[in-house]
């Protein structure tokens, strides 16, 4: 035995014609070997390829990995989790709060044209009876029939369950706020926390959200447009996720490309100060931004 | 059901009488892992391949005769993803064979974990294709390189693979997807791109369009 390398199966030693293997369980032995040069490694790799290891091979790889994937879990895969959950949560309540509405129909149609907003809507619909209702906003005949009190039971029930899940939203509203408040202070600040969190689901992390070009978080969540621009020559998008920034909403609309441009820049340095751990600057970044486009 | 099943003309797969469905004979019996049709021949259980979502089966419904996988092989498995793939890849080398799964998503690997806890023969490993000096302390030499990754530098990584595990004689097939390396050009150009950066360093044996299956998808087949 001449060479020694390291490899997961241990200290493996291989003779001078590269034909025999062994590994060493002796750690004092490796230690009189040479190491492997480099241009040897891929025949020594090549015997090892033998039924003898395999079991071995699985089995130590097998731990490697499973502690590399609990190693992998991290802020960000919390905040995708989070943010995702929201996003369907929306569309949940949406989804329930429109059948409400219908089912209230039958009961006291009246009452959906005069109140708009679907949270204020169930809340009612839980909290006052059909009279009281009338009263309040002065409906002096309703189309809806009389139920009796079992059918409208079931009818509150449902709408019980609607408000749970949107107290169940505003508590991963809350828990994102927190969460990013911490990993990252910057983007929270300049971006918000729904479209930072968007952000950073499709940049997949942090780490990667700092080593992209502003341009590329510019059209994060326009893919779909801008692969159509690059292969239909079709106009080019201004802004992914980012269209939701009240600054972009608020900008005039000759300058909204210019404030989506200006507000990546400004983000992109967010992430690589939060990355990097820097200092708080994303109130400087926001209120210069403010002054441009606000 | 009581279908027959013949040996289809590539090693270690089969297919029915009439030569529509291809499928592998199971090492475990009984059991399913991706809800694929099983069927029970010559107390034989054979697992269905869905050509739609392997590459590799594409290329043999494409015509594809010689995909080099034989009994006992070790295969260096890259974009492993979910398992779809290698559990018929696992299926082909049986109990004596050994494949290195490599794919850097945390995701996919959990549920490849439980694949390799079911299936011995298969060994997941969480990293990256582009940067081979991660796991090659915890691999061994190969009989087959299977590349299906979507990136830019496919060709390239495919290359370097092939270069530091492949034996001399051993088959690689690398599943091209040519949106991914530039979403604008033809995409025939493409794979005449990547089969001249291939061709470089090895022998190209076969060279299939998987059109209708897999759209702008190719299957380069060489040999070292």
């Amino acid at each position: 035995m001449k060479y020694v390398f390291l490899h997961l199966l241990g200290q493996v030693a291989v003779d001078e014609k590269m034909q025999e293997i062994k590994i060493l369980k002796d750690t004092k032995e490796a230690q009189r070997l040479i190491p492997l040069p480099t241009e040897k490694r891929q025949a020594a790799l090549f015997l090892l390829k033998d039924k003898r290891y395999y079991q071995e091979l699985s089995a130590r790889n097998l731990i490697l990995t499973k502690e590399a994937i609990r190693n992998a879990v991290n802020s960000d895969a919390l905040i995708i989790q989070s943010i995702s959950t929201i996003g369907e949560l929306d569309q949940i309540c949406n989804l329930l709060a429109k059948r409400l509405r219908e089912w209230c129909g039958l009961y006291l149609p009246e009452l959906s044209e005069k109140v708009t907003n679907h949270e204020r809507f169930v809340e009612l619909i839980i909290t006052k009876t059909r009279v009281e209702l009338q009263k309040e906003y002065a409906i002096t005949e309703t189309m809806g029939a009389d139920l009796e009190q079992h059918h409208v039971q079931e009818l509150v029930l449902l709408a019980k369950q609607i408000q749970q899940l949107y107290r169940l939203r505003q508590e991963q509203d809350r828990y994102l706020q927190k969460v990013m408040q911490e990993y990252c202070p910057n983007l929270l600040e300049l971006a918000g926390a729904t479209i930072g969190a968007r952000l950073l689901e499709l940049g997949k992390g942090l780490k990667r959200l700092a080593l992209l070009p502003a341009s590329t978080i510019q059209l994060l969540g326009a893919e779909k447009a801008l692969f159509r621009h690059i292969k239909t020559g079709a106009r080019v998008p201004k802004y992914g996720v980012l269209f939701q920034h009240p600054l972009i909403q608020g900008a005039a609309k000759d300058l909204k490309g210019k404030a989506a441009r200006q507000l990546a820049d400004k983000l992109s340095l967010c992430t690589r100060l939060d990355y990097f751990k820097g200092e708080l600057k994303a109130g400087e970044y926001k209120k210069e931004l403010e002054k441009r486009f606000g | 059901m009581s279908t027959k099943i013949k040996p289809h003309r590539v090693f270690g797969l089969y297919q029915d009488e009439r030569g529509r469905m291809l499928c592998t004979k199971s090492i475990l019996q009984g059991k399913t892992h991706f809800r694929e049709r099983t069927i029970r021949a010559q107390k034989e259980e054979y697992r269905e391949i869905d050509p739609t979502r392997s590459k590799l089966a594409a290329a043999v419904v494409k015509g594809a005769t010689n995909i080099g996988i034989r009994q006992g092989d070790v295969v260096l498995y890259l974009g492993a993803s979910h398992g779809y793939t290698i559990s018929f890849v696992s299926d082909m080398v049986g109990k004596e064979g050994l494949i290195f799964g490599i794919d850097p998503a945390p995701r996919v690997m959990r549920d490849l974990v439980f694949l390799a806890e079911e299936r011995k023969n298969i060994i997941p490993i969480l990293a990256d294709a582009n940067h081979p000096e991660e796991y090659e302390k915890r691999i061994c030499g190969a009989d087959i390189v299977y590349q299906d990754i979507a990136q830019r530098n496919q060709a390239e990584i495919f290359v370097e693979n092939c270069r530091l595990f492949l034996k001399k004689g051993g088959y690689g097939l690398l599943a091209v997807k040519a949106r991914s390396i530039d979403p604008k050009k033809k995409s025939k150009q493409i794979f005449e791109e990547v089969r001249k950066k291939v061709e470089a360093e090895l022998t190209v044996i076969d060279y299939r369009i998987l059109e209708p299956l897999e759209k702008d998808h190719c299957m380069i087949i060489v040999k070292k």
